[in-house]
């Protein structure tokens, strides 16, 4: 009898002894650098005067955010604990996270989001947000840890703005103290604080002690370093110079697959590509000869030929995964008709075809995707003349739409709102199609208003049957989001909007 | 000799002066806003417009460019449009890297051609010379882009002996860094290896005829010593006043090879400055290249005068 | 050691290049084997450009999706690319951008060239004052650095692309044929020629210009070897030719993508590149070697 027991005790022990050994094997590592490889040089470290996306991967470690977007498109609370819609979807009540704390001391509180809004809402400031949240019209301090926000009118698409740039809080003192130089000293309340930043080499963050979070914060440092060259970002990663990689090509993505030294992660992203045509004249003023173009273009093919399985073929700009994804033509891709194109030629009145100068970036996949459209337009007799400029060149010629057709995307918001209705709705800011159709204005301004999610499909997909006659814009496909990373690397959650969110990742010896 | 210096100074003045015009000029009529640029596609015209009278791109172009010369005679280059860095500043922390590969590539380049070039003067005609020239010939007419992807495919990418790109301060990790080096400064060196091999072989060519090595030959000294000490010494001045003279062709082959290689120095940065429209920052660095080259022409001319009386005497009379 | 058996009668002063010279040049620039092979290798460059739709096996633009990223084969001398194109075929049209690119940069920089360097060093003063100092500014930047900037400004295209390369070879050939004048003025018979009353535009073009030729063509041969490198580099950095157009250095740009999948991408376009401009150099070598007997 006391050898079982004996027996039993020893079993047991081991076996916790095992689980504990287990567990520790599991639990999470503190310490290490993580080092970063980006496609770019982040240029701009101040969130509210920030335009390059690639800044954004940079804030997800530096600046804390009222609320987050998680991997399911859900908005989940960061700053703000809990929020109240009221009045119509017009008052927006945010309860605040208490003893939260910026990089420089200072406390984080109603009066702090104040200001943030203040500064980016100041037309003297001039940020880039101000447009982003040009609907607020009144920011009043309930209590120290309660913020109300007024808008002029529902705005469904609110709260995934915070999630991003507009919603990154700084500290008032700092930005009060730098004002525009802030860029050089940013102070947030995120995880890490910033510790230098070496243009065209790296920007290095560290660990903050006091941030609210306890379970945040595994590696000591964050080093980001700026790859343009795709090959050198990722023959640093094989190298082990690098734990995570942002961006690869997609001709390497197969073999990556197969990669036993890397771990390959893949999702649908938020972004969308395709051919502005220009409907203010000619030749696109004419909705017949869009109709021609469009039907020439055999999408499949084309994706096939320079994405392989990197990219998802596109009728709209929902990609998969997003709310209304599935509204409309938006996923129903059309077939490539030539017929359809003789006869739309004829409808408009140039049956033997019609030549036109389409504009594209330097780069393999504009030249690839460009002559591929050049090749299939040309069987029906439409002429395609491709102009390679630069991205700087690119987006001057589109702002004053002195253009025919263009070859360019949009990277993408969590909200479909935020991929449709600046591009397109009339006199919007990236509209560069020039295109102006009240009706779809009008269902896109109920989708803004719309709360259900039911409602704003339909609302969408009316827009987009529209859209689909119209054609201002030529949809081709939607990019894969793809992160690369080290074995080594733990905890990664690969979210859509492909920011890379640091702070519960840890390190494996 | 003082007059010549202060002579050649004067020379150099308006030679700067059109520098910056041409500079400046240039740069501000590549077509596309800068504002625009910076700001990315996805913001609106509002923040647009407010940059570019922050920019200062509000202004007639004749303003600007006495502005700009004004606080360049002060030794303030502006700040970098991308993230308001001193121009200076981004200059000085980036030309060490350039710097390191052009000495880098011009011990690749001086311990290949030396050798090889007195060497084809000395067996001149030989199969030894032949080679050696069509060698250097062949340095030459390689386009260092093609030359530096087949170094990275070979190297990195097939023997996997050498990292492919980037680059790390020598005194954080110098093995590395020469690792690094290595392939970008062949790439460099290759063409200015095949000049300075053809200029001291001819050079050479030129020293072993004259009397001066007869002599020598005469007093009974054997070849080699004739040849190493006495006709390498006198043909090595004109092949340092060429090499000198190259500096414009290493900066501008230093802008392909730190593409390629990924090396932070300001080679890429110009680039990188051109496409990003970042207008202080390009014409910081191509500002900074010109006045280089113009110190070094004119470090030459006198060094070269110095050594040589008759041209200073010559370009007085003239 | 240097003998003096080689050294080439000197032609006549004052003379324009005779018929019999140009016999006994060719002749001595046969000597020279590189140089010969140079030559031919160039007049094949040339023939190939000139009859590339007969000379080469298929449409250069021709896409073909279900044939992408072929390994060279019998049906594809040299592979297809990424969109399934001929590279064979690629490769002997983009020797009629890369020749385009060389023939008329240098052209256009001689023919500004030359005759603002002819007159600046005959006629000196207020003129050569300024056309030197703006020379001088423009030699100052790094070739390729200014190539970059002006093509920046002038926008994309073949071109464009040509008139910044001739621009910024301009001054080379102006410093060239300067240095010519100011040589050839001091002579006797450029005297004796003013003696008898001849006007300066005659001295200029019909006694200096002519015995000035040799080492422009020297700098012309030499130069076109760098303008097809030139328009390769900037085709590569995306600002030279515009697709389809097959060109040697876009097409080593799409290489760079494909080095582990398709490497043969970047051998043919490189390799042609070296190959014209190696050429290219032979010729100017040989006639350097011809033109100059100084020069051993």
């Amino acid at each position: 009898m006391r050898r079982a027991l004996l027996a039993a005790v020893v079993i047991v022990t081991l076996t916790a002894v095992l689980a504990a050994g287990l567990a520790s094997a599991q639990a999470p590592r503190r310490g290490g650098t993580l080092r970063v490889g980006l496609n770019a040089d982040p240029p701009n470290m101040d969130p509210h005067q920030s335009t390059a996306a690639v800044d954004r991967q940079v804030f997800q470690s530096l600046f804390d955010k009222l609320v987050d977007i998680d991997e399911t498109f859900s908005v989940v609370p960061m700053l703000a604990t809990s929020w109240a819609i009221t009045n119509n979807g017009k008052t927006y009540t945010f309860k605040l996270r208490p003893n939260v704390v910026f990089h420089d001391g200072t406390p984080f509180n109603a009066e702090a989001v104040k200001f943030n809004f203040e500064r980016m809402l100041d037309r003297a400031f001039a940020s880039p947000r101000r447009f982003e949240i040009i609907l607020v019209e009144r920011v009043t301090i309930v209590d120290p840890l309660t913020i109300q926000i007024d808008l002029e009118s529902a705005f469904s698409p609110f709260l995934s703005i915070l999630s991003d740039r507009a919603g990154m809080m700084v500290s008032p003192a700092a930005a009060r103290r730098l004002g525009r130089d802030f860029a050089r000293e940013p102070v947030g309340a995120g995880p890490y604080k910033f510790v230098e930043k070496r243009p065209q080499d790296r920007v290095v963050l560290e660990r903050f002690d006091r941030h609210w979070d306890r379970a945040a914060g595994f590696a000591e440092r964050i080093i980001f370093r700026p790859f343009i060259d795709g090959q050198a970002r990722l023959a640093n990663l094989w190298a082990a110079e690098l734990d995570i990689i942002d961006a690869v090509e997609p001709t390497d993505i197969p073999d990556l697959k197969k990669d036993t030294r890397v771990r390959l992660l893949e999702r649908d992203g938020l972004g969308w590509q395709g051919v502005w045509l220009m409907t203010q004249g000619t030749p696109f003023n004419n909705r017949s000869l869009r109709q021609a173009l469009n039907a020439t273009i055999d999408r499949r093919t084309l994706v096939r030929v320079v994405f392989g399985d990197t990219a998802t073929v596109a009728n709209g700009p929902f990609p998969t995964g997003m709310l209304a994804s599935d509204a409309g033509p938006n996923n129903r891709i059309p077939e490539r008709n030539l017929d359809l194109a003789r006869a739309k030629l004829r409808e408009g009145g140039q049956p033997s075809g019609f030549a036109f100068t389409m504009k594209i970036t330097p780069g393999r996949v504009p030249q690839q995707v460009g002559q591929i459209v050049q090749s299939m337009a040309g069987e029906v007799g439409i002429r395609v003349n491709l102009e390679i400029i630069e991205f700087g060149a690119l987006l001057s010629v589109l702002a004053s739409q002195r253009y025919e057709a263009a070859l360019l995307g949009w990277s993408g918001r969590p909200d479909p709102d935020g991929n449709i209705y600046n591009n397109f709705v009339t006199g919007a800011g990236q509209n560069r199609a020039a295109y102006s159709n009240p009706r779809f204005d009008t269902l896109l301004d109920a989708a803004r208003i719309l709360t259900t999610a039911e409602h704003r499909r339909r609302a969408y997909a009316d827009a987009l049957a529209i859209m689909n006659e119209d054609l201002p814009y030529l949809f081709l496909y939607w990019p894969k989001e793809y992160k690369v990373m080290s074995p080594k690397v733990n905890g990664f959650v690969h979210n859509a909007d492909g920011m890379m969110r640091l702070r519960h990742v840890w390190l494996s010896p | 000799m003082t007059r010549y210096i202060a002579r050649r100074f004067m020379l150099t003045v308006p030679v700067l002066l059109l520098v910056t015009v041409i500079v400046f000029s240039l740069i501000n009529l590549i077509p596309g806003d800068p504002a625009l640029v910076f700001i990315g596609g996805e913001a609106g015209k509002e923040a647009v417009e407010a940059l570019r009278k922050q920019m200062g791109l509000d202004r007639p172009m004749f303003v600007r460019y006495v502005l700009w010369l004004n606080r360049l005679a002060r030794g303030d280059l502006g700040k970098s449009v991308r993230d308001g860095r001193p121009v200076m500043d981004v200059l000085l922390l980036k030309l060490p890297v350039t710097v390191e590969l052009a000495l880098v590539a011009l011990t690749v380049a001086w311990s290949i051609a030396v050798p090889a070039g007195v060497l084809a003067a000395w067996k001149r005609q030989s199969m030894i010379d032949y080679a050696a020239t069509t060698v250097a010939l062949a340095g030459i007419s390689i386009p260092n882009f093609w030359l530096g992807i087949m170094l990275i495919y070979f190297f990195a990418v097939n023997l996997r002996l050498l990292p492919p790109s980037g680059y790390i301060e020598p005194w954080l990790d110098p093995v590395r860094n020469i690792k690094l080096m290595i392939m970008p400064a062949t790439v460099l060196g290759t063409a200015l290896a095949a000049l300075v091999m053809r200029q001291l072989r001819s050079s050479m060519l030129e020293v072993l005829g004259t009397e001066f090595i007869r002599t020598a030959h005469a007093k009974g000294l054997s070849e080699r010593l004739v040849v190493v000490k006495h006709a390498l010494k006198n043909a090595l001045i004109p092949v340092a006043t060429v090499m000198g003279l190259q500096l414009g062709g290493l900066l501008g082959g230093a802008v392909i090879t730190e593409q390629i290689f990924a090396v932070p120095g300001i080679g890429r940065l110009a680039v990188e400055s051109i496409f990003t429209r970042d207008y202080p920052m390009v014409q910081g660095v191509v500002l900074f290249s010109a006045v280089a080259i113009v110190f070094v022409n004119f470090t030459v001319d006198i060094l070269y005068s110095l050594l040589d009386p008759r041209i200073r005497l010559v370009e007085e009379k003239a | 050691m240097a003998t003096r058996e080689d050294a080439l009668p000197l032609a006549p002063r004052g003379r324009a290049v005779s018929t019999v010279g140009i016999r006994y040049f060719l002749h001595r620039y046969a000597r020279n084997r590189l140089a010969l092979i140079g030559l031919w290798v160039m007049l094949g460059v040339f023939l190939s450009a000139a009859l590339a739709p007969f000379v080469a096996p298929a449409d250069p633009t021709k896409t073909d999706f279900g044939a992408l990223l072929l390994p060279p084969s019998r049906a594809h001398l040299l592979g297809t690319d990424d969109l399934g194109r001929d590279i064979l075929s690629r490769i002997i049209f983009g020797a009629r951008t890369s020749l385009l690119a060389g023939v008329i940069s240098v052209g256009l920089a001689m023919c500004v060239g030359l005759p603002l360097g002819l007159m600046s060093g005959y006629f000196r003063g207020q003129l050569d004052n300024v056309v030197m100092r703006i020379t001088d500014a423009l030699l100052s930047f790094p070739f390729l650095v200014l190539a970059l900037a002006i093509a920046a400004v002038l926008g994309a295209g073949l071109s464009k692309a040509m008139i910044a390369i001739g621009i910024v070879f301009t001054p080379g050939f102006i410093r060239l044929s300067r240095a010519q004048v100011l040589s050839e003025r001091e002579r006797t018979y450029v005297e004796a020629a003013r003696a008898m009353g001849a006007s300066d535009r005659r001295i200029i073009w019909l006694h200096i210009l002519p015995n000035s030729l040799s080492p422009v063509l020297v700098q012309a041969s030499l130069a076109m070897a760098v303008a097809i490198t030139a328009e390769a580099t900037l085709s590569f950095l995306g600002l030279g030719t515009q697709p389809p157009t097959p060109s040697w250095g876009s097409m080593l740009n799409i290489a760079q993508a494909y080095l582990n999948k398709a490497p043969w991408l970047a051998w043919w376009p490189g390799l042609a590149i070296f190959v014209t401009v190696l050429s290219l150099n032979l010729v100017g070598d040989g006639l350097r070697e011809v033109l100059d007997p100084r020069l051993r």
